[in-house]
């Protein structure tokens, strides 16, 4: 099965239709959108399109094809495999990671108890955000992340959808099978949201490397302190700390003597200082490294990295992904 | 009259042979009852304990059942796997449709499993729960009109079949 067919196989058998009959490379696709009652939305190299019942992409909302509740309905029935019982934590996050690592982010109606969403019903809008692993993005950056054959603590500091996330998964995938300059390590990674493997049924659809142990849908701060206990790793890779729980666990890894790479949302370093507790210890100097992402406009551009004392190790030559 | 009295107890073994295989049978049907229980139990800790999407639970399930219950569950994960844009009930339903001649179920009891799946897999763990209760009542209720009935109905169909064999050996003398 190709990527377009494991991929339109999640929606009603009408949507599927028109997706099949769509010329569109599925590569270049990033996200199909469905609402009850509203237009079928694709978004494809970051330009939104309406989609018309023939599969052609349009830019206006004339003669667009419409979803409706039963379609919803339906494509939700395939995307958990007729097993909705089977994916409520995933759906009390919000989101379900299907075969291929591409994740379903859906809304509706929550089931509130106690302040806890406890579920979800009369899911009326689905997301499905397709799954764009790129292999070699962070080879720029490897060689700064190493000194002196050792693996960096490493923090990379990136405002939202400038690709930090894809930047990790790379950085974790190198580290774990290593380069011809530098030996593999064995890597342990925390996933809570399951964007870095997007594990489908515990098995990881990104490549994430030979060393990799992977705690998929754990919450960072437990999953940190439980891989150190159970796994040994040299490295432990999470996306998006923040949490004070967060930065405890943080400095227990780094007190164990593993090292670890990391990701927080920011513009520079001096936002990362405004932080509570991770600018303390960003003053304290525990990360080695901070990998600062920016450019909207091509998401993965390194613009700076620096090491612990703040001194610039890369110039701002702009690299971006695929450059 | 030799030839006369072989002919009578051919038919006569024949028909007592016949009574046999009907008491055999009911045997077998409570069998198949007994053995869709004990899947139904299996399928439902998988789903209830192990959280296990659908297809993945009768394909498990499926595997360690032998005969055609075993075929039925495997063939369901199958379809369902597959991605053809079919609701389950409707794969499910086809699926028994196909075996049903296999399985030495009765009209009631093909339509009680056929009902199964119509609610299978759909909403929460709870419905899951409920729907497979319900049906592990349906079939406790057959399970006991089958063992109840067995030691009579083997006796009734045994006896049935010599008399009857009997008879006829009488009827053509």
């Amino acid at each position: 099965m190709d990527r377009k067919d494991q991929i339109i196989g999640i929606f009603a058998k009408e949507i599927r239709g028109i997706l099949q009959r769509m010329e569109a490379d599925f590569d270049e696709v990033q996200e199909i959108r469905l609402r009850v009652g509203a237009p079928l939305l694709l978004v494809r190299k970051n330009r939104e399109y309406y989609v018309d019942p023939a599969g052609r992409l349009r830019t206006g909302p004339q003669g667009v094809y419409v979803v409706t509740k039963e379609e919803l309905q339906e494509t939700m029935e395939y995307i958990s495999s007729y097993s909705l019982y089977a994916f409520e934590e995933e759906l009390r996050q919000g989101f379900i990671t299907i075969q291929g690592g591409h994740r379903v982010g859906v809304a509706g109606k929550t089931v509130v108890e106690d302040q806890t969403v406890k579920g979800m019903k009369y899911i009326s809008f689905i997301n499905v955000r397709l799954s764009h692993q790129i292999i070699g993005c962070a080879d720029s950056v490897m060689p700064y992340v190493y000194e002196n054959g050792q693996v960096m603590h490493t923090l990379i500091v990136s405002p939202p959808r400038c690709g930090k996330t894809t930047l990790l998964r790379d950085m974790i995938r190198q580290l774990s099978t290593g380069s011809q300059k530098h030996g593999g390590v064995t890597v342990g990674v925390v996933d809570e949201r399951s964007e870095l493997g997007a594990c489908h049924q515990g098995v990881p659809q990104n490549d994430l490397g030979i060393r990799t142990d992977i705690l998929d849908c754990c919450p960072k701060a437990k999953g940190m302190m439980m891989l150190v206990r159970t796994m040994a790793p040299q490295v432990i890779a999470v996306d998006e700390v923040g949490s004070r729980q967060d930065m405890e666990a943080i400095e227990y890894v780094m007190s164990c003597g593993c090292k670890l790479v990391a990701t927080v949302h920011g513009n520079s370093v001096g936002d990362i200082k405004q932080k509570p507790v991770l600018g303390e210890m960003v003053r304290r100097q525990m990360f080695e490294r901070y990998i600062v992402l920016g450019g909207r406009e091509q998401a993965g551009r390194v613009e700076r990295i620096f090491n612990s004392r703040g001194c610039q190790l890369y110039s701002p030559e702009r690299i971006a992904y695929g450059a | 009259m030799v030839l006369k009295l072989t002919g009578s107890l051919l038919v006569t073994c024949s028909c007592g042979a016949l009574g046999l295989w009907k008491a055999a049978q009911w045997k077998e049907h409570l069998r198949m009852l007994e053995q869709l229980k004990k899947m139904m139990l299996m399928l439902r800790s998988e789903i209830l304990y192990g959280h296990t999407p659908l297809g993945e639970a009768l394909g498990h399930v499926g595997r360690k059942s032998e005969g055609p219950l075993g075929k039925l569950f495997e063939g369901a994960k199958e379809r369902a796997g597959q991605q053809l844009g079919e609701p389950f009930c409707v794969i499910w339903k086809e699926e028994v449709e196909k075996r049903k001649k296999d399985m030495l179920l009765s009209e009631r009891e093909i339509q009680e499993l056929t009902g199964f799946g119509e609610h299978l897999g759909y909403l929460d763990l709870e419905m899951q729960e409920h729907t497979i209760a319900l049906y592990l009542e349906q079939l406790d209720m057959s399970i006991e009109f089958y063992r109840e009935h067995e030691r009579e109905q083997s006796r009734l169909y045994t006896s049935l079949g010599i008399m009857g064999g009997l008879f006829l050996s009488i009827i053509m003398c």
